[in-house]
């Protein structure tokens, strides 16, 4: 369906044997997690991508939308999670317009597992699915290679037995929704502290019945301190060669864009 | 291969006219009048519910159709030729655009799409045209053509040797709303105001009489349920009227709370309710 | 024989948000893996009035995206009779990227500009296969890309204006390719304004 262009890929495997090794993608190393409780369900996810030991993204945004009442949080490869959530999205939407119905979780989980099995596991998405619908609340995981589970609570990601520890020994049945956000928060929490791959603040989504919130940054644990002092430089610090200054007026010297009063009256028209 | 002895159905007569398009307009010329009236704050699409029979369920029936969250189309003329062409139309808004640039298309563009795929049925073989035309109203994120004057205006009195740089703003850069009619040929046409179907000429007529500049948008649904008034066979009500608006963002529809940057959608239909409270009005 | 596609060529560039104004500068080398073959090899391409766009990694690759995105961009003005906005271009890029996954082109893209209605800055990164870093403060690629990261981290601050940001990402990319064997020789610094860009050449060292 997404239609990859492979024509780089006899080139690029060529390279790969003379030894050159394939370019780093940015992963979300993260943390996940999603509960469901009584009214709804609520899904989290640490900021933090790596690529590598670099921190590429100190508050990257891992919960994607999929429709207003489905959201997904996703963990592996950055490019797979965020392209394959929308790309899901948007055929759910197409659906859901078509039908004139509201799109089901379900839907959304066989349509994600079916895309990532026919890619074997090279898409490395890593997925949680939750979101309320008309036949109730649901809470999926989809791993890459199109396998799924349904469960009350769930982690993934390189956080995941940091998080799964937390749930493991607090969780209990018919949870509040404030119970449900604060474990799902201190399970996240347990990932950015005791995971390499997770770091920096905690994303929240709570999704019930009538709406979804959306709570970016629900907990900053690790604000930066301000500089006390500045570095910035003195003006002229930097040697300079050459200067040249591009102003729109230069550009409009040579470009004029005139609109045409439709007075004329000879329109060209050939109508049948 | 099939396809490879197909012929175009669609040829040009000795007189040059392609006769196929002629009565594919015709068969629009037969359908129930649909109309639409650019507003400066929105747009109203509107149309009748026409049923063969009184036993048919009307609630059932839709001619109004959303598009993309900010555009809307009606027809005129063939319904399921109309549902083909709106499913491509959202269709190519989504493979055509969104999957690409990760907004949805401006409404020319969205226009120009369908336009495509009308006029391909002109000249592809083994098909016939559309026996369709639309209304497509849609509103565009840009300068607004208001704030486009204050621009130009404030620019003029900066500095005389500046040179005036007309419509720099030009094309479909400029936002606000927009209002398009499609033909069964593929050609298109930007309205302020304009009818498609059986009783379109008169239609017109009427909409030339009370199209006012700066229209607002509750004044433009006026008008439009006025225009249907001269023209509807059968009675009036919440039920038989189909009214669909592009107006300011409806976020009470977006369904999401928090979301940096999320606008609702700007096209909705009008419940029968809402229809109703107008003709109370009317 | 050992070779690192994004090594092979090396290159660097860093873009940073200033107040109502943004900057992107790159270096000037082009290599063959040690030796240097030329010392003006820009990486900066300009899209639009206030749409830039760095493309670090293997040369043959910038090239060949640098062409692909002016076709694309040329046909998207032609098409919706409008320059292109630098968030709508950032996801023509990411798309464009993401087409290939499983057969990518080997760069690091970093888009730069001002939004066109409300003038507000924009930057953001790209890994090579189209997974964009929106960020509030700078972007780094490149082969001297862990060194731009431990420059613009201790120089950048917010809010810095025109003349400051110059100097401040100035500073940031010389002295991180002054530690890159595989950057330098120069570099092109735009400063993006709302009516006016200012390119500047810089001297840099030139082993």
């Amino acid at each position: 369906m997404p239609g990859f262009d492979f024509s780089n890929y006899n080139r690029n495997a060529a390279l790969h044997a003379r030894g050159v090794p394939l370019p780093k993608a940015t992963s979300t190393g993260t943390t996940i997690v999603g509960c469901i409780y009584d009214g709804g369900v609520v899904i989290a996810a640490d900021t933090r991508a790596t690529s590598g030991p670099i921190v590429a993204d100190k508050n990257c945004e891992k919960l994607h939308y999929i429709a207003p009442n489905i959201w997904c949080a996703g963990a592996g490869t950055a490019a797979d999670t965020e392209f394959t959530t929308a790309l899901i999205s948007s055929q759910l939407e197409l659906h859901a317009l078509s039908t004139g119905r509201k799109p089901r979780v379900v839907t959304c989980m066989t349509m994600l597992k079916q895309h990532l099995f026919r890619y074997q596991g090279y898409i490395g998405a890593y997925l949680v699915v939750a979101g309320v619908d008309p036949t109730g609340t649901h809470l999926f995981t989809v791993h890459a290679h199109g396998s799924t589970d349904k469960l009350p609570y769930v982690t993934m990601g390189s956080g995941s037995l940091a998080a799964m520890s937390v749930f493991e020994t607090q969780w209990k049945p018919s949870l509040t929704q404030e119970e449900a956000v604060k474990l799902c928060a201190d399970a996240i929490e347990a990932g950015i502290w005791n995971d390499l791959g997770s770091g920096s603040n905690v994303d929240v989504a709570i999704i019930t019945a009538d709406k979804t919130t959306l709570k970016r940054n629900y907990i900053r644990p690790n604000e930066r301190t301000q500089k006390l002092k500045s570095y910035a430089f003195e003006k002229g610090t930097t040697a300079v060669l050459n200067e040249k200054i591009i102003r729109k007026e230069d550009i409009s010297k040579l470009v004029s864009v005139h609109e045409l009063t439709d007075e004329s009256g000879d329109k060209m028209e050939v109508d049948v | 291969m099939a396809d490879r002895y197909s012929f175009s159905l669609t040829t040009f007569s000795p007189s040059g006219k392609l006769v196929q398009i002629e009565y594919a307009l015709n068969a629009v010329n037969q359908g129930v009048t649909a109309l639409g009236i650019k507003a400066t704050n929105g747009i109203v699409l509107a149309t009748e519910k026409k049923s063969s029979s009184p036993l048919a369920d009307p609630s059932s029936l839709s001619k109004i159709s959303l598009i993309t969250p900010n555009i809307g189309m009606v027809y005129s003329g063939m319904g399921p030729d109309y549902r083909v062409l709106v499913d491509r139309a959202r269709k190519v808004s989504h493979t055509g655009y969104k999957r690409i640039y990760n907004e949805y298309p401006p409404t020319r563009i969205l226009v120009q799409d369908v336009a495509r795929v009308m006029q391909e049925a002109t000249q592809s073989g083994g098909v016939r045209p559309y026996g369709v035309s639309l209304l497509i109203a849609g509103w565009d994120e840009g300068i607004l053509p208001e704030e486009d004057e204050q621009l130009q205006s404030r620019e003029e009195g900066e500095g005389e040797e500046k040179k005036k740089v007309g419509g720099k703003t030009g094309g479909i850069l400029k936002g606000g709303p927009m209002l398009y009619q499609v033909d069964p040929s593929g050609s298109y046409f930007p309205w302020k105001a304009t009818a498609i179907g059986k009783s379109a000429t008169t239609a017109k007529t009427f909409l030339e009489k009370r199209y006012t500049e700066g229209l607002e948008l509750e004044d433009a649904v006026h008008i439009a349920l006025l225009t249907l008034k001269e023209t509807i066979e059968g009675e009036m009500n919440g039920e038989t009227i189909e009214i669909g608006i592009v107006g300011p963002p409806a976020d009470h529809l977006l369904g999401v709370e928090g979301v940096e940057g999320a606008v609702g959608p700007r096209f909705r239909k009008l419940t029968p309710q809402e229809i109703e409270d107008y003709l109370t009005n009317l | 024989m050992y070779l690192d596609v994004y090594s092979a060529d090396g290159g660097a560039c860093v873009a940073m948000v200033g107040k109502d104004c943004v900057a992107i500068a790159c270096d000037l080398r082009l290599g063959l893996q040690a030796l240097t073959v030329s010392n003006n090899f820009p990486k900066i391409f300009q899209y639009g009035d206030h749409v830039f766009l760095g493309l670090t990694g293997l040369a043959t690759d910038v090239a060949t995206m640098s062409d692909l995105f002016r076709y694309k961009v040329n046909m998207y003005r032609l098409r919706e009779e409008r320059h292109i906005a630098p968030r709508t271009f950032a996801n023509l890029v990411s798309s464009s990227l993401y087409e290939r996954r499983f057969g990518p082109y080997f760069v690091s893209p970093v888009v730069a500009g001002l939004e066109p209605k409300t003038g507000q800055p924009f930057i953001c990164g790209f890994d090579s296969i189209g997974c964009i870093d929106f960020a509030k403060d700078f972007i780094v690629s490149g082969t001297a890309t862990e060194q731009l990261f431990g420059m613009c981290e201790s120089l950048w601050e917010p809010d810095l204006g025109p003349d400051a940001l110059f100097e401040t990402i100035s500073q940031a990319l010389l002295n991180a390719v002054d530690r890159d064997a595989l950057s330098g020789w120069g570099a092109h610094v735009y400063i993006i304004e709302k009516d006016k860009v200012t390119k500047r050449l810089l001297k840099g060292r030139q082993d």
